[in-house]
């Protein structure tokens, strides 16, 4: 009795997702692919409660929708599309900002010699600052882990520290200060909408580079 | 019970998974306590010894006998033969893998430390695991395996039963299956009829249930769930007869689904019920709302330490 295994849905900080660069699997056809972080997080799957920022639909003729999803370390970049219909039918009535959960594949855009991770949302539902707040509870402490982990010897930190070389000082303290905004209860929406990174070029982006 | 009862119980026992007889321990026993009258002592040490030889069981293998998960005993060293059913990702430096296991009795956590240094398991394959501590948490078992522990591949396929035990889960529902809502279940099976045909038997006769599957996911692992109408209720204040208004009022039954979608993807649930195979039959949820504030000031607290 062969079951399909699903794949764990990770819970892992923008600031850490959107510094990966690099895939693992995916050399056999059908083998799963995971985006593979600066601490070693393989992920194929995430759950992230944020604020939806922005919703633009960047291809009419596609019906294909850009979001942003801010947490407190920075924000996801997402795709939604009828290639995810219950994404695509509840993003249509949700209004920015909004704090939503969402439950997305990880994905990784490799053109012109750029990587861009992103996400392609299965559900997006509306969600509230409780659980929000769960959700980056939750969050740091598998990122403390993880940084606990990199210090230890073993395949995948040795993986990570060749690719990334990752400064654990910078990550830790991305996740004290996320917690002391916590309890700070600061309002974490609006200070997160400082802006993002590599922001994407929409001329090089190929429907098929989001499959 | 006289002695020499008790010692052919004992003796049993500790054979009775090398298919070793009453009657046949009972025979020794007779012969040398009343034909040759050695003492009971005696007699019992030299039967097990004879029979360990006979049956080519090594000392230590009695140490750790061969148990059923469905009698496995928190603190005991045992030995199980089992099938990985799923395994889960490392979380933590000190566990190399960790997962479920199953038998044909049942399903049982189990966690190999790093420590131990023991070979890599893969999900849906057979092993025996040797000299490994019994552990139970939330009343949940697990099996420990410790640098004194072996695992060993077998040439065997060991069919899992479905039967789990209470469990306590919390985690965040990622995903409801399609065969959710108000849906029609085979009168005979209950399995999901679509369009009126059962997979099993064809063309059969609906009944209408209000039902979730899904997937609660707390990140480092997950568990499918399945709630019944109670829980539903419980936790929408929608029934079957509100469901079936709805969908009649909107002459599309999938309205349903979309509304317990709406209502409860993305949420943090609490649930308790009993885990078959990888499921859990849910009797009670709760929307899980922690006070998170002590929780984040305790981790400061432990980074800051590092
Ligand atoms: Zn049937």
């Amino acid at each position: 009795m062969v079951r399909l295994k699903r794949e764990i849905a990770k819970r892992v900080f923008a600031k850490e997702f959107n510094a990966s660069r690099f895939k693992i699997g995916g050399n056999v056809e059908k083998e799963t692919v995971y985006i593979f972080t600066p601490l070693g997080l393989k992920c194929n799957r995430v759950f992230i409660v944020g604020a939806l920022l922005e919703k633009e639909e960047v291809r009419p003729d596609a019906d294909i929708w850009r979001i942003r999803i801010a947490d407190p370390t920075g924000s996801f970049l997402g795709f939604v599309g009828k290639f995810d219909p219950d994404a695509r039918e509840s993003l249509a009535e949700i209004d920015i900002p909004s704090t939503v959960a969402v439950a997305a594949k990880a994905k990784l855009l490799e053109k012109s010699g750029k990587s861009i991770p992103f996400i392609r949302p299965e559900s997006i539902n509306l969600s509230d600052f409780e659980t929000r707040d769960y959700w980056i509870l939750e969050t740091a402490k598998a990122t403390l882990k993880r940084i606990e982990l990199m210090k230890v010897d073993s395949e995948i930190s040795r993986i990570a520290k060749e690719k990334y070389n990752p400064n654990l000082e910078e990550y830790k303290e991305m996740v004290i200060h996320a917690l002391q905004r916590l309890k700070e209860e600061a309002k974490v929406v609006e200070e997160g909408l400082e802006e993002v990174e590599d922001s994407i070029e929409e001329e090089v982006l190929d429907i098929n580079d989001l499959y | 019970m006289d002695k020499f009862h008790s010692i052919v119980n004992e003796i049993y026992e500790m054979f009775k998974d090398y298919k070793v007889s009453k009657s046949e321990i009972e025979r020794r026993l007779k012969l040398l306590v009343f034909e040759f009258k050695v003492p009971e002592e005696e007699a019992r040490r030299t039967i097990i010894n004879g029979l360990r030889r006979d049956l080519n069981i090594s000392k230590e293998a009695l140490r750790f006998p061969l148990t059923k998960i469905s009698e496995l005993e928190p603190g005991k060293w045992v030995s199980v033969k089992a099938k990985v059913i799923q395994l889960w990702d490392s979380t933590s430096p000190s566990i190399a893998q960790w997962g479920i296991v199953g038998d044909e009795t049942g399903t049982a956590r189990f966690v190999i430390w790093t420590k131990s240094s023991k070979g890599k398991v893969e999900e849906g394959k057979n092993y025996l695991f040797e000299k490994v501590i019994v552990d139970e948490f939330g009343g949940v078992k697990s099996i420990k395996v410790t640098s004194l522990s072996e695992i060993k591949d077998i040439d065997e396929e060991i069919e899992v039963s479905e039967e789990g035990g209470e469990v306590e889960a919390i985690g965040a529902l990622v995903s409801i299956s399609q065969n959710s809502g108000l849906i029609q279940i085979c009168k005979l099976c209950g399995r999901f009829t679509k369009a009126g045909i059962c997979k099993e038997h064809g063309k059969v006769e609906g009944v209408e249930v209000l039902r979730l599957r899904g997937v609660l996911d707390d990140g480092e692992k997950m568990f499918e769930i399945e709630m019944d109408e109670n829980c539903i209720r419980s936790l929408t204040g929608l029934d079957l007869n509100a469901a079936k208004k709805m969908a009649f009022e909107n002459l599309d039954r999938s309205i349903v689904l979309l509304e317990l979608k709406r209502k409860l993807l993305g949420r943090y649930f609490r649930v308790f019920g009993e885990l078959k195979f990888r499921t859990i039959n849910v009797k009670r949820a709760e929307f899980f709302r922690p006070k998170i504030l002590e929780e984040v000031e305790k981790t400061l607290e432990e980074v800051k330490n590092w």
